[in-house]
């Protein structure tokens, strides 16, 4: 089923990327870069998926009708950005050299970082059980680094790019401040470092998750019902975190994709109707400005956030 | 989350189940370097058999000087799986640093593994496999070939343009030299050490004393790997750009025939019945060449198939 990927990342690679490499006298990183045209090939999938279902729920149940739609161009804009552009090459140089950094010093130490299946032997051969403990491990850790985003001020300042959208709709899953993301790419290093990273043989499976937490942003009034939304974020689970009642360190329903975090340290509420979304708190370039304009801003309002001493909102 | 899945979706080929035992006599072992898996493959019926699963990234394989022991790198997953070379079962696994590329000493001496991420050169005991020495190499650390006495190791640094010259019985940096853009395979050849020059279109001619380029031999764009024939006639240069392996005469290292292998042609194994096994990287495949008609065919394996080791005696499940 993922032949076609795969070949198309191939041919990406083979055709595209390597002339591309030699040219510029770069063929060191020619490895690398066939993790990168992989990336991008899964990412467009991703997009074209998740446009193929997302667009369908929003013109069927939208939450919201908007006679102009501008403020939704900028989130398609982060989305092409983050799954088949800039991102994922952050991820291959940036992450990758942190991570070998980090790993050589560590083992340099006597620690070797360990993997969940070297730990719990008998998980080896079970990809796909391996694989949903990856994701409910890092869900978890998710959920912290989400909710701590929302508490200190400083932090919030550059995720408030991500809640000051009025006009939210499955293209705003993306749409994040780049040092926001870099800070999410380091605290995946460190977790990476404790019990690794999953393998990655399973692009079906993250394109489906990546489908769901698309889905909660979409402008839809979707939800799974009493129990699915106990086992799963749904769009209006997650309207809820977006609401203008619930932004910054007023939020609630932090999760991404399983809601039992918010459940276990109560922050879940279920009881929230699809309401409208923002942060009334942010400035306005944040919900309207370009791409650039948010992201000045939010780097303005984090320097500010430290500079003044305000560490903590609460 | 969400940006944890940008992380994994790295993305390979779904995990595939394996295929009906058979009996067979001969097979052959591919590293699927981006499917976490190993591929065991018939080599008779020229089916793969099954895939062995291992931590994270598989690429090269080394057999032991007694050939009792067959090791694997994980270099992801920073370990070495010994499998039985005759059967491919995993006997054990043993933490090791970033082994991307492994080689025995021809006195059977030292393990030498290039950690290619980590940009160092580690020397193990090869009884013991416990660190004797670690060379910090900038960088990227990626192919490696003997001296027949032993005395040296000569390692490609593909971040740098270089190869170094690792004196085994002093374990000391003997030389490194500039050879050429992100050099790949090496070999020992008639006194000479070749470089396959990756961001360039050449094999390097280096005089092992000093590391001086002496000639360049023109093979085609992307030249990444060198493999000599079991009869010792020919050399055979692997084409990454081109999609190419160039025959060279050993002798005289002159060109004596391309065959056109696109895909990324990548590790060759020697069969006894004359083909030629070639991992094919970015096409999720290994072709299996007929040199004398130039004709061949392919079998599917997993992502990113890198390492081969091909074995006429094995006798696999």
């Amino acid at each position: 089923m993922t032949a076609p990927f795969d070949f198309a990342a191939g041919w990406l690679q083979e055709n595209l990327l390597l002339p591309l490499l030699y040219s510029l006298d770069l063929m060191q990183w020619e490895d690398i870069s066939f993790g990168w045209a992989l990336f991008a090939v899964y990412g467009a999938a991703q997009v074209a998926v998740t446009y193929a279902i997302c667009v369908p729920l929003e013109r069927w149940r939208p939450v919201e009708r908007w006679p102009d739609r501008r403020a939704v161009a900028v989130d398609v804009l982060y989305t092409l950005i983050s799954r088949i552009g800039l991102l994922p090459l952050i991820t291959f140089v940036l992450f990758y050299k942190l991570q070998v950094a980090l790993n050589g010093f560590l083992t340099d130490h006597g620690w070797v970082p360990p993997t969940l299946e070297r730990l719990v032997p008998d998980l080896l051969g079970q990809q796909v059980l391996t694989f949903f403990l990856y994701v409910l491990i890092l869900d978890f850790a998710d959920y912290w680094r989400h909710r701590l985003s929302h508490i200190f001020a400083w932090w919030y300042a550059l995720h408030a790019v991500h809640h000051a959208q009025r006009q939210m709709t499955f293209w705003s899953d993306d749409r994040n401040h780049l040092l926001d993301d870099i800070f999410s790419f380091c605290w995946f290093t460190c977790i990476a470092l404790l019990i690794g990273i999953p393998p990655m043989q399973f692009p079906l499976l993250v394109l489906l998750l990546r489908l769901l937490e698309s889905l909660s942003h979409a402008n839809t009034r979707v939800s799974f019902g009493w129990l699915g939304e106990r086992l799963l974020i749904s769009p209006r689970f997650h309207r809820a975190h977006h609401a203008v009642t619930a932004a910054g360190e007023q939020s609630v329903n932090y999760g991404a994709i399983l809601p039992w975090w918010d459940m276990l340290f109560h922050t879940a509420d279920f009881s929230r109707d699809f309401a409208r979304t923002g942060d009334p708190t942010a400035e306005e370039a944040l919900a309207s400005g370009g791409y650039l304009a948010q992201q000045w801003v939010g780097l303005r309002r984090m320097l500010r956030d430290l500079v003044g001493g305000k560490a903590v909102t609460k | 989350m969400k940006r944890l899945l940008v992380v994994l979706c790295g993305a390979a080929i779904a995990f595939s189940a394996p295929a009906a035992p058979a009996p067979a006599t001969g097979a052959v072992l591919v590293m699927n370097s981006n499917d976490a898996t190993l591929s065991v493959i018939d080599l008779a019926s020229r089916r793969e058999l099954r895939r062995i699963p291992v931590l994270r990234e598989p690429h090269h394989v080394a057999l032991t000087p007694d050939g009792r022991d067959l090791l694997v790198g994980d270099t992801v997953g920073n370990e070495l799986i010994d499998l039985d070379p005759n059967t491919f079962e995993v006997r054990r696994r043993l933490p090791v640093a970033d082994p991307y590329q492994l080689g025995f000493s021809p006195d059977a001496k030292y393990l030498v593994v290039n950690g290619l991420a980590r940009a160092q050169v580690d020397v193990y005991d090869a009884a013991t496999y416990q660190l004797v020495k670690r060379f910090r190499l900038a960088s990227m650390p990626s192919h490696m070939a003997f001296s027949p006495d032993a005395a040296t190791v000569y390692v490609s640094l593909q971040g740098t343009g270089k190869l170094a010259a690792i004196d085994l019985q002093h374990l000391t940096v003997r030389w490194t030299a500039e050879v050429g853009p992100a050099p790949a395979g090496v070999l020992w050849q008639n006194g000479r050490v070749l470089v396959a020059i990756m961001g360039s279109d050449d094999v390097a001619v280096v005089d092992p004393a000093d590391g001086r380029v002496e000639r360049r031999i023109r093979t085609g764009k992307g030249a990444h790997q060198l493999f000599r024939s079991p009869d010792k006639k020919l050399i055979y240069v692997n084409n990454r750009i081109a999609g190419t392996a160039v025959a060279l005469d050993a002798a005289t290292l002159e060109p004596v025939r391309t065959y056109k292998l696109p895909g990324g042609p990548d590790d060759i194994e020697f069969a006894p019945d004359g083909h030629l096994w070639f991992t094919l990287r970015f096409v999720n495949k290994v072709a299996v060449l007929d040199p004398a008609t130039g004709e061949y065919t392919t079998i599917e394996v997993g992502r990113s198939p890198h390492g081969i080791f091909l074995n006429p005696h094995a006798s696999v499940r």
